[in-house]
C-alpha cells in the first residue's frame, strides 16, 4: 500500500490517471501528447504507476498500451470508507423499496 | 498517429478494460475459488456461477428464481492457468442490449502470491459501465475470502446473499 500513496503523491501522476479514466488502454505517445513532458518523464511516471498496481500494460503489435487498475484503491477504500459508507447505502435501499412500494399503490 | 489509433481496439471491435490484483495464494486455490460455484457467490454480490468447466461448456450466474446475472461459454479452460469465457450481461434490459463481450482470467504465480489479471475486452465503444464496474468488488471479494477466509462485506458485496 505504501507504493500506492507514493504514486498518487504526484500531480502529474494523478493526471495520467485521470487521462486513463476518460480513455482506458493509451499508448505512451497518445499519452505524452497531452503532458508538457519530455518522453522519458512520462515513462518514468508510467513506471511508478505501474510498480503500484495502479497501471496495467498489454501489448497489441508493436505498441504497449496502459489502462488503469482501479483495484488498489478499491482496497484503499474498503480499508477505511467501506463502514462508514454502509449506513448510507442501506438508507439508500430502504428509501428505494419505500418508493418502489408507493409506486406499486 | 490520429487518436483513434492510439486507443485499444480488439479483435476488430470494441474496447477494454484490464483489472489486476495480487493475492497470496496457490494458482490451485485460485482457479478453485473461481470456478467452485459456493465459493464463487461469497465473493460476487452472492451470485453463484453453474458450469462444468470443459473447453465449450456453458456457463450461468443467477440466483434462481430471483435474477439472472450473466451467462456464456468457456472457450478456453486451462487450469490452474488461463480461463477465457464469452460473457453476456442479463441482469437488466440495458445491459442485455450490450451483446456479447470476452472475459480473460489469467493467474501468474509470482513469488509466494499470485497475479490475477481478468481482461474484459470485445466491449462496444462507449460500453454501458455497469458491464465491467463490478470487478474491483469482486476481485478484493475473492482477495478477501483466499487470505482470510472470510467474506467482504462493504455495502452491495453481498447483494443477493441469501435472496
Amino acid at each position: 500500500m505504501d507504493e500506492v500513496f507514493k504514486a498518487l503523491a504526484d500531480p502529474t501522476r494523478r493526471e495520467l490517471l485521470d487521462r486513463l479514466f476518460e480513455r482506458d488502454g493509451q499508448s505512451l505517445s497518445a499519452l505524452e501528447e497531452r503532458l508538457p513532458m519530455s518522453r522519458f518523464g512520462v515513462m518514468k511516471h508510467l513506471r511508478v504507476l505501474e510498480e503500484a498496481g495502479l497501471v496495467t500494460t498489454q501489448k497489441r503489435g508493436r505498441e504497449k498500451l496502459h489502462f488503469l487498475n482501479p483495484v488498489p484503491i478499491r482496497l484503499v477504500y474498503e480499508r477505511w470508507v467501506g463502514k462508514y459508507a454502509e449506513p448510507w447505502a442501506s438508507a439508500l435501499s430502504e428509501l428505494k423499496k419505500d418508493i418502489e412500494k408507493e409506486e406499486e399503490r | 498517429m490520429n487518436d483513434e489509433q492510439a486507443y485499444a481496439v480488439i479483435g476488430g471491435r470494441g474496447s477494454m478494460t484490464v483489472f489486476e490484483i495480487y493475492i497470496k495464494t496457490t494458482p490451485e486455490r485460485l482457479w478453485e475459488a473461481i470456478t467452485s460455484e459456493e465459493m464463487r457467490a461469497r465473493y460476487s454480490f452472492g451470485v453463484a456461477t453453474v458450469s462444468e468447466w470443459t473447453p465449450g461448456s456453458e456457463y450461468k450466474a443467477s440466483v434462481p428464481g430471483v435474477i439472472d446475472i450473466a451467462g456464456g461459454k468457456n472457450i478456453e479452460v486451462d487450469p490452474p492457468r488461463r480461463l477465457v469465457q464469452s460473457f453476456t450481461a442479463l441482469w437488466s434490459e440495458d445491459v442485455q442490449k450490450e451483446g456479447t463481450s470476452r472475459v480473460t482470467w489469467e493467474i501468474e504465480p509470482v513469488g509466494t502470491s499470485c497475479r490475477l489479471r481478468v481482461t474484459h475486452d470485445q466491449l462496444g465503444e462507449d460500453a454501458n459501465n455497469e458491464l465491467y464496474g463490478g470487478w474491483p468488488m469482486i476481485l478484493s471479494g475473492l482477495k478477501t475470502l483466499l487470505e482470510t477466509g472470510e467474506d467482504l462485506d462493504t455495502p452491495g458485496s453481498l447483494r443477493y446473499a441469501g435472496a
